[in-house]
Parts: C-alpha cells; sequence; structure tokens
C-alpha cells in the first residue's frame, strides 16, 4: 500500500486523507484505523498530518440564526407559490357576483361624452376606485376608465375603458352596467370582473355571476364563469375555459404564469411597466411558464424571470434583453 | 472527531431523491448545506444581503430546474461552485467588475490559530504563528484554494472546478502552503520525540527495501 510510504507532507497533500481529516465518513474512519493498525509505525505520521491539516483553519462567520430562518422563509415563500398550483374552489355563496377580464382596443375612446370622471394611471401604479353606486374598480397600471356622471342615479350605469380593470359591481335594483370598450360591451346586473383593453383586441375573463357581450351585430353572448372571450378586431369573439384567477393576479402585484407562453409575460410587463424585454433567442417567446411571480418590483422580478429563463438579463435603453 | 458526513453513497442517492421531486430531499439538502454556503459566500464577498440573495436564487433555481439538473456525489462541491458562480456574476452586475480578482476583491480568507491542544512548547506555539502569518500572507485566492482543500475537503479537481482555474494552480498552492507548513511540522515531530521516526523515514528514504 502506497500510504505505508508516506511522509506527514504527503498525507497533507493526499486527498482523500485531506477529506477524511476534514469530513469523516465511517468508511473512511474504518479505512484509517486498519491502515494505522496494520502499519503501526505510520500511526505518528498520521497524527502529525491530521493536527497540520487541522491547522489550516480559516476564521468563518456563523450566520445569524435569524439570518437564516428569514432567508428559509422568504426561500420557501417561492417553493411554495411555484409548485404546481392547486387551486381551491371558490364559494360561489359568499360572492355573489362575477368577475370579468377585458382587454379592449385604443381606437372607440374618441367618443367621448361631456361631464364625465375620468381616471388614470402611470406605469407600474395600480389604483381602486370607488364608484358612487357602491361598486369598486380596480384600475391596473397605464389604463384609463371613463365613468358616466351621476352613476348612482342612473338607470343605465356605464363606463368607457381603455387599458386593464377589474371590477367589483354592486347591485342596484336591476339597474345594468355597462363596460364599453373598442370591441364590445359587456353588460352585467352585480358582479366582480376584470376588464383588460391592451393589445387591439378584448379579453373578458368572467370569475362570477353572469354577464352578456355585445359586439358588433352578433347577437348578445351570455357568458358563464370561468370564460374567457376574446373579441378581435373583426368583433369575432372566440371563447376559452379559464382559471380566472390567473388573470386579476395584478392587483395584488403577481403574475401567473400558469403555462403563458413567454411573449404574452413580455407584453403584461411592457403594457404595466413601460419596460421593454427583447429575447436574443427568439425560441424563448413560445417557451411556457407556470408558477406565479411577484412583480411588485419590477427589476426583481425580471431577475427572477431570467433565473427561470437561464438568460443573463442584460440592462437596454429602454428595457432589457435576455442574452 | 465529532462530525460525520455523509458518504459518496449518500451524496449521489439524496441528490437523485431530490431530482425526482422528492420535496423531502429539498429540505434535507437546504438544512444541510445551507449554513456552510453562506459561511464560504460571506468569505468570498463580505456582503449578507448579497449572499442571501444569491442563496435565495439558488435554491429557487434549483427547485425549479430539478429535473434537468445533473447528477453529483458531492452536493457540497455542486453548491458551492454554483454558489461562487452566482456571486460573481451578481457583483459583476451590480458593480461592472471586468474580471473575477476585481469583482471579489472584497474576499477575505484569514486563517485562524487552531486549538493548540497538546502545545505546552513555547517553540511550538512561535512556530505555529509563524505559520499562520506565512499563510496569512498569500494571495486571496490562493487561501480560497486552501480553504476549499483544507477547511472543506473539496479534492483538487473539485477546487479547480469550483474556482474555475486549473489543477496545476491548486496543486502549486497546496505546495505552497506545505512549504510553511513543513517548519511546523519539523518542530512537532522533535516535540513528539519522534526523531527516530524522523531518522527511521531517512533510512526508508535511503534504503527503500529495507
Amino acid at each position: 500500500m502506497r500510504y505505508s510510504i508516506f511522509t506527514v507532507e504527503d498525507f497533507c497533500k493526499d486527498a482523500d486523507f485531506i477529506k477524511w481529516a476534514v469530513s469523516p465518513t465511517p468508511d473512511s474512519d474504518r479505512f484509517w484505523r486498519t491502515f494505522m493498525e496494520s502499519n503501526p509505525h505510520k500511526t505518528e505520521e498520521v497524527q502529525l498530518a491530521l493536527e497540520c491539516v487541522r491547522a489550516i483553519q480559516f476564521a468563518e462567520a456563523e450566520p445569524a440564526e435569524d439570518d437564516l430562518l428569514a432567508l428559509k422563509r422568504r426561500i420557501w415563500k417561492d417553493v411554495e407559490t411555484i409548485r404546481p398550483v392547486v387551486y381551491r374552489r371558490l364559494n360561489w355563496a359568499y360572492l355573489a357576483a362575477a368577475s370579468v377580464i377585458f382587454i379592449l382596443a385604443a381606437g372607440f375612446w374618441l367618443t367621448l361624452q361631456k361631464s364625465q370622471l375620468t381616471y388614470r394611471t402611470a406605469y407600474g401604479e395600480v389604483r381602486e376606485i370607488k364608484l358612487d353606486d357602491g361598486s369598486s374598480v380596480t384600475l391596473n397600471a397605464r389604463s384609463e376608465i371613463r365613468i358616466t356622471e351621476d352613476i348612482a342615479n342612473k338607470k343605465v350605469r356605464e363606463v368607457w375603458l381603455l387599458g386593464e380593470a377589474y371590477f367589483k359591481i354592486a347591485k342596484r335594483n336591476g339597474a345594468k352596467f355597462i363596460v364599453h370598450t373598442a370591441e364590445t360591451q359587456v353588460e352585467v346586473l352585480g358582479t366582480t370582473f376584470n376588464v383588460n383593453t391592451r393589445r387591439k383586441q378584448t379579453r373578458v375573463v368572467l370569475a362570477e355571476g353572469k354577464v352578456q357581450l355585445l359586439s358588433g351585430n352578433n347577437p348578445a353572448l351570455v357568458m358563464k364563469p370561468g370564460d374567457m372571450a376574446t373579441i378581435g378586431k373583426d368583433s369575432q369573439v372566440r371563447f376559452k375555459r379559464v382559471q380566472p384567477n390567473h388573470y386579476d393576479s395584478w392587483k395584488e402585484s403577481y403574475i401567473v404564469m400558469d403555462d403563458k407562453p413567454v411573449s404574452e409575460i413580455a407584453e403584461a410587463i411592457e403594457d404595466n411597466y413601460g419596460i421593454r424585454l427583447q429575447f436574443q433567442d427568439s425560441s424563448l417567446l413560445a417557451k411556457r411558464l407556470s408558477g406565479k411571480l411577484a412583480t411588485k418590483n419590477p427589476e426583481q422580478f425580471l431577475e427572477n424571470l431570467s433565473t427561470i429563463l437561464e438568460r443573463d438579463l442584460i440592462k437596454t435603453g429602454d428595457g432589457y434583453i435576455f442574452r | 472527531m465529532t462530525k460525520i458526513s455523509l458518504t459518496p453513497d449518500e451524496h449521489t442517492s439524496l441528490w437523485n431523491e431530490f431530482r425526482m421531486g422528492d420535496r423531502d430531499a429539498f429540505s434535507r439538502i437546504y438544512e444541510i448545506f445551507t449554513a456552510d454556503l453562506y459561511r464560504y459566500g460571506f468569505n468570498l464577498v463580505r456582503n449578507k444581503q448579497l449572499v442571501e440573495d444569491c442563496l435565495h436564487e439558488l435554491f429557487l433555481h434549483l427547485h425549479i430546474h430539478k429535473s434537468t439538473l445533473g447528477p453529483t456525489n458531492n452536493i457540497h462541491f455542486y453548491l458551492y461552485r454554483a454558489l461562487r458562480r452566482r456571486l460573481l456574476d451578481a457583483l459583476k452586475k451590480l458593480k461592472k467588475y471586468d474580471s473575477d480578482e476585481h469583482a471579489l476583491n472584497h474576499a477575505e480568507f484569514v486563517v485562524e490559530s487552531f486549538e493548540a491542544q497538546y502545545i505546552e512548547d513555547q517553540d511550538q506555539i512561535r512556530q505555529q504563528e509563524m505559520v499562520l502569518t506565512e499563510l496569512n500572507k498569500l494571495p486571496k485566492r490562493q487561501k480560497e484554494i486552501l480553504y476549499l482543500v483544507y477547511m472543506k475537503g473539496l479534492s483538487y479537481q473539485e477546487t479547480a472546478d469550483v474556482m474555475d482555474i486549473s489543477m496545476k494552480s491548486v496543486y502549486n498552492t497546496v505546495n505552497v502552503a506545505l512549504t510553511s507548513l513543513r517548519k511546523y511540522i519539523r518542530t512537532s515531530l522533535l516535540r513528539e520525540g519522534a526523531l527516530w521516526l524522523n531518522i527511521g523515514f531517512i533510512i526508508h528514504m535511503f534504503f527503500p527495501n529495507i
């Protein structure tokens, strides 16, 4: 056995010896004990070498227990949310309303009427507006809503939306509530819903209750909870079944990716934060992601996205490029 | 020796369980390795916030990409390497450093005196202090090599991989360190009354067949 002619220095250089000195396992303990028993003349050298290896000690700052716990909490929080999301069934009895999401085009906006309230949000701003009729509207970033005058007393309550908003409509003696967008109008009696009018289309996602869509010359279409209707410029309506809470998570400043392609996530970031994202590898755009990421801090969000995509994030003039 | 470590087989199977999606394995890996990674990271960058952010990203990355990770029989090594790269990237992004050397200019590996339980001899103590002073004079990168080899028990190859350097640099550094240690070894041998061993050894060197 070559170890039987080793000097102290040789032992100090031997990777297996060092490994045993630093992090012994039952196996390595057994090995070296056997070695010393069968090579008693080397026992002294082994002892000295052990002493030498352990002489090379480095100062280490012990992390504070608090810091470790806080770190674990924040990692675990993300890990939990990134697990395949298990959806709790909503308790419909509690929520006597519907939630709808719209994406509208920009063109119709010129049909302005007089004496109306207009609210506007900036990039990254989310704002909740209480209407006089008891309803509330949460306006997503860079969006605009016009509200008919004296809404509390109108037989037909009307608003015009550009951008994206989540509506919680109070029932009011059968008075209709209509959200106008470029492509359609959504009529509800009392409900919660979210409307988004970006990307030259209107997308309506209904979480609860019942709404009807009036687009172009089409007959009224009734939506059921979980329906997503996408209405393009041509007034064509496409239906899809979705998880409504994946489409209004912006209220809580996170994005539910749920198999959405990267392109859609990039659009949302551009729409809401004015940050343009480019991808050196354009095949990434089609990549589908799942899980949920916080967007409160857009830079942090992009860092996380770059981690998921395994790409470097490089700042450009008006945004970032994933490389 | 109170600390008993995982065997390479245990590393392999723990890592495999984790890669197969076992949540428990993920937790165990986290519990076993995080404090140690934290210490290494802190020695490298001296910035708690940065270390925590990078550990956060690292474990999130592991969790998300577990099914695509490669195998390893030394999780320690695997994670040291991953953390070091992440810290370097983060530093470069933050401060636009162009090279690793500059990015790590806050690195501080301090060789400290070990518990001198047997040492009564004044010469011995003086000798030990000299060794420490000499080792501490080494450049940061060399001290990092010694840290990974002697403190963390990584193999030369693993150390080279973690630091992205050649194995030759690792060998050379270990030799430099042992030159300092040699003096210490010599006094220790004398102290132990192990002179006869030394003599015996010299004889052995000249007459290897005896």
